[in-house]
């Protein structure tokens, strides 16, 4: 693939092509300013002019979102970087969506950690995470995903670690870790595997040698590759890590967590099998189904049991993996499989943030998440509270708000690819998830409100943050065309 | 003009204007709703004129949605949709005049009431399958709070069971319209199109799991025994405003999908399950009969006959699915069952608004506390009276014909479960003749003597079901020339 070896003219014309591609990579770019630019900014601005890191990163953030529209619309699909890195509609959607989702985050971090120490760094870390997690979405080389995936733990552990005094940010950031490192190193350990087998690190010559290899081989070297991704994505029974994890986090960061290295984890899984295991090797898309099945029941009986809506939520976040798991476990059969994915991706990143930043605003307020903190809210907060029961509603999958939609894409893709018996699953466990989510809406609109009444704590980016973030809950929804429009056209580049 | 869509918008729209209302204009939201409710009633008063009765599907108003997925708004009317629809507008237009919760009408309960309002008329109207299940669990919602912010003591758990037995009849519900579509070429949602090709009607498994999940939902919602057990809870924790709705309008929705989904789309398959679904239907008439009349609480008895009412409406369908394409027996007993819906949603929602009456006075609804009620307020006990003959299916009123042309459709085909049905009608006569007995007539003791009788706002809510039921009885061609499913069961345009 690579030039090596050539004559100088090869070289001349290979660099060319590379200036050439710079146009497809510049939302990467955009990410890697935005990192290498809070870092700097960091460490030159005052204590008390940190805001402005939150600011540059948040604006590059949307920049970045802007740069893959302009690509998406103006030049189109191409794999660049001698075939490592592929900008086609999965990816660019993605990235679009991180663009969005950092710059929300960014939003929501300003408040929960103002004034901290090293709270510009903080915004660095996020930057490099989303940057790592953009190349992992678009990542069809076996090297690069594993580049990617460890930078993106990297930087992910220490965003979960940063209220150090706190002993639960210590064990939350340490078993995020260890597990990390561990299923990472599966992954890599898998990967090379498949480069024995392949002869090369590119998962589109990868997929040319696969179907032919010895199953056993095949079998246990995508079992480990399963591993790293089905961490990141939280997939059951690699999800141990998420509740402690997200409850120690600051939660802005945890409601990052929920969306971007999880829907990374699950788009790099969608590649990987599309590229790496075409024709349905080895029965790949019967193992996700099953898969699937595991964590979104695991996910929504654990709900039950909860008391603290932070660590509900993670639970939450789990099952509604497997709902999303059901469209990668589709797309071998049609192309219902990777709409569905896509749609419910963006459905569910705008309902989770939507459902963070409620739970944000009454830990601000309450000085609490548990159950109790939301006892009355519909007096005191109204429109907290209409955001609070469309977000749980939505992750319900309640009609016709985004999540419905949603449910309805991936259902259809499963029952036309012939798992209907994946969506009987689901559907039981829409059933199951009744229960936590009423567990928070009731009492916030039935109870009367606690007699304790605290002063309004307002925050200016976190109240708009909500209000974006509902809106496309809702929005999503009622107006869903142009979103189903997209993932309908978000096609993955296959060829070598 | 799109009178349809404008019949199921403006109530949505002024559901959301509520939330904007000031907090200070306290007689506004009452007035809003009754405004929307108004000119819900003016479209379909409309559509009333404008619909030929002499054609199935018609005046369907279209526009897209979702292009990409295939969902559209579309609505249209047939006999059936018709006459529900009206009977949704006119069992909220007094619902709202009655109140729920504190008077006035606060701007929570008044957009409650219109957001259930558009979804059920909504639902009734719909014509594509997406649209169809967005307004089925919307009615669930919007009912769930009704139930849970101002219905009566265990509100809290009749509420949640509510929301519970609904959301696990309806996923099926949802499975079984992907289903449909993905069996469709080109797929589509588009409910006229697939009432005309029935979809699968060439596998018989498939076509039998559908069908069986469709079944389930809507026998919940109908309910059948023995997916019963919600109703009584919710019925009688709920509002006597949200009990009306409940059992006029909420219920139908059950039997409505089961002749519009099961019977229309997948005729082949009920063919088949038809004398399951019949059985299923006589034990739903006898058991709520000999529920209702072991009950002591007449609010709880109302709930159980409506079991029973219900049951003759399956049965009725049944008989036709049985009968295959055409007939004149399936006609009747089609006619016949919606009728009866229209029927039972006029007579039970007099009878819950009698049994709200009774409670806000006497504060008890126990018949073994209550005698001789006639003598104290006499409006009260005739109307009371004349409910309760409505219901037990006397002649002269509208509950008779509908009852007997479900008989007389059935009694071609099953004649067993004809005859033992009417075992239901002795038994629904003997209970509301023993309690009219025990609360009305009797001595009257002293604590009851001085009970008001009927206020102004109570009449206002109760007439016009009293004069519909009254009219119905004497003279059904005034909705059987509108139902007339001999133009629209087949699924033509």
């Amino acid at each position: 693939m690579s030039p090596n070896g050539g004559t100088f003219t090869q070289a001349q014309r290979a660099e060319h092509e590379m200036l050439k591609e710079l146009v497809w990579l510049s939302p990467i770019g955009a990410l890697t300013l935005a990192a290498a630019g809070a870092v700097l900014l960091a460490i030159v601005l005052p204590h008390r002019r940190q805001a402005l890191v939150a600011w540059w990163v948040g604006a590059m953030h949307l920049a970045a979102a802007g740069l893959a529209a302009y690509v998406w619309l103006d030049r189109g699909f191409r794999l660049t970087m001698s075939g490592t890195i592929a900008v086609d509609g999965l990816s660019l959607v993605f990235t679009a969506l991180v663009g969005v989702v950092g710059a929300v985050c960014v939003a929501l971090l300003r408040p929960a950690v103002a004034g901290t120490d090293r709270e510009g760094e903080l915004y660095a870390m996020l930057a490099f995470a989303s940057l790592a997690a953009v190349v992992l979405g678009a990542a069809a080389d076996a090297a690069l995903l594993a580049l990617a995936l460890a930078a993106l733990g990297l930087a992910t552990f220490v965003m979960t670690g940063y209220r150090r005094a706190s002993p639960t940010a210590g064990e939350a950031s340490i078993k995020y870790y260890i597990f990390g490192t561990v299923s990472g190193a599966a992954m890599v350990y898998g990967l090379s595997w498949w480069f024995g087998l392949g002869g090369s690190t590119s998962f589109a010559v990868i997929g040319r040698a696969l179907p032919h290899a010895p199953a056993v081989a095949v079998i246990a070297s995508t079992t480990l590759v399963l591993v790293g991704l089905g961490y990141k994505a939280a997939l059951v029974p690699f999800h141990f890590w998420t509740p402690d994890a997200y409850d120690g986090a600051p939660l802005p960061v945890a409601a990052y967590l929920s969306v971007v290295p999880k829907l990374a984890g699950l788009i790099a899984l969608a590649r990987v099998m599309m590229l790496a295991l075409p024709h349905n090797t080895v029965g790949w898309p019967t193992a996700i189904a099953v898969i699937a099945a595991a964590t979104m029941t695991l996910g929504n009986l654990a709900a039950v049991a909860q008391r603290n809506v932070v660590r509900l939520l993670a639970y939450s976040s789990i099952a509604q993996s497997g709902y999303l798991l059901m469209g990668v476990a589709a797309l071998g059969h049609s192309h219902l499989g990777l709409a569905a994915l896509v749609y419910y991706a963006l459905a569910y990143a705008a309902t989770n943030l939507a459902a963070f930043a409620v739970v944000q605003a009454v830990q601000r307020e309450r000085g609490s998440a548990d159950l109790d903190a939301f006892r009355g809210l519909g007096r005191s907060h109204p429109w907290w509270t209409a955001a609070l029961v469309l977000s749980f509603l939505s992750l319900l999958g309640l009609p016709p708000l985004s999540g419905f939609f949603g449910k309805l894409e991936v259902f259809k893709a499963a029952i036309g690819a012939g798992q209907a018996w994946l969506a009987v699953i689901a559907i039981l466990n829409t059933v199951v998830s009744l229960y936590p989510y009423l567990r928070v809406i009731a009492p916030a609109i039935l109870d009367p409100p606690d007699p304790a009444s605290l002063p309004a704590r307002r925050s200016a980016p976190l109240s708009l943050a909500l209000v974006v973030a509902t809106t496309a809950t809702v929005g999503f929804g009622l107006l869903a065309e142009p979103l189903v429009n997209l993932a309908d056209h978000a096609r993955m580049l296959t060829g070598g | 003009m799109p009178w349809l869509s404008l019949s199921i918008a403006v109530p949505l729209l002024a559901a959301l204007l509520c939330a904007l209302l000031p907090a200070c204009a306290r007689g506004a939201p009452r007035l809003l709703a009754l405004g929307a409710t108004a000119v819900s009633l003016a479209c379909l008063a409309v559509t009333w004129a404008r619909f030929d009765t002499g054609r199935g599907m018609q005046l369907v108003e279209h526009a897209a949605w979702i292009p990409t997925l295939g969902v559209s708004w579309r609505v249209g009317v047939d006999g059936m949709s018709l006459a529900l629809a009206s009977l949704t507008v006119v069992l909220f237009a007094v619902s709202i005049v009655y109140g729920v919760g504190p008077r006035p009408l606060s701007r929570a309960a008044a957009g409650m009431l219109l957001l259930l309002e558009g979804s059920t008329l909504a639902f009734f109207l719909a014509e594509d399958f997406v649209v169809f299940y967005v307004a089925f669990d919307l009615t669930l919602v919007a009912m769930y709070f009704l139930i849970a912010l101002w219905g009566e003591e265990n509100r809290r758990y009749a509420a949640i069971k509510f929301f519970l037995y609904t959301l696990v009849g309806s996923l099926p519900v949802l499975l079984g319209i992907i289903a449909l579509y993905l069996d469709s070429s080109p797929h589509t949602f588009d409910m006229i199109r697939l009432a005309r090709e029935h979809p699968l009607a060439g596998d018989g498994l498939s076509a039998s799991l559908v069908f069986l999940a469709f079944f389930v939902g809507f026998a919940i919602k109908t309910p059948l025994v023995p997916f019963h057990t919600w109703l009584p809870a919710a019925h009688v924790e709920a509002p006597t405003s949200g009990s009306v709705l409940l059992a006029g309008v909420l219920l139908k929705m059950g039997a409505y999908g089961l002749i519009r989904v099961n019977l229309q789309m997948l005729p082949g398959a009920f063919h088949r399950y038809a004398l399951a679904v019949a059985l299923l239907g006589l034990v739903s008439a006898l058991y709520g009969a000999l529920l209702a009349l072991a009950q002591s609480d007449l609010k709880r008895l109302i709930a159980y006959t409506s079991i029973n009412h219900m049951g003759y409406v399956v049965i009725g369908v049944a008989a036709a699915a049985a009968t295959g394409i055409s007939g004149r027996a399936r006609n009747l007993a089609i006619d016949g069952a919606v009728l009866q819906m229209i029927a039972h949603g006029l007579v039970t929602g007099t009878l819950f608004f009698v049994a709200g009456f009774i409670k806000e006075r006497a504060h008890t609804r126990d018949l073994r506390q209550l005698s001789g009620l006639l003598r104290a307020m006499p409006w009260y006990g005739s109307l009371t009276a004349l409910a309760f003959f409505a219901s037990l299916g006397l002649p002269g009123l509208a509950q008779f014909p509908a009852e007997l042309e479900i008989f007389l459709g059935t009694f071609d085909v099953y004649p067993a479960i004809a005859s033992v049905a009417v075992v239901g009608i002795v038994l629904t006569a003997a209970l509301f003749l023993r309690a009219l007995q025990q609360a009305f007539m009797g001595e009257l003791p002293e604590r009851l003597a001085r009970l008001p009788d009927l206020r102004r706002r109570e009449v206002m809510a109760v007439a016009p079901l009293v004069a519909l039921f009254v009219a119905l009885g004497l003279y059904p061609r005034l909705v059987l020339y509108v139902i007339d499913s001999a133009h629209w069961l087949a699924g033509g345009l």
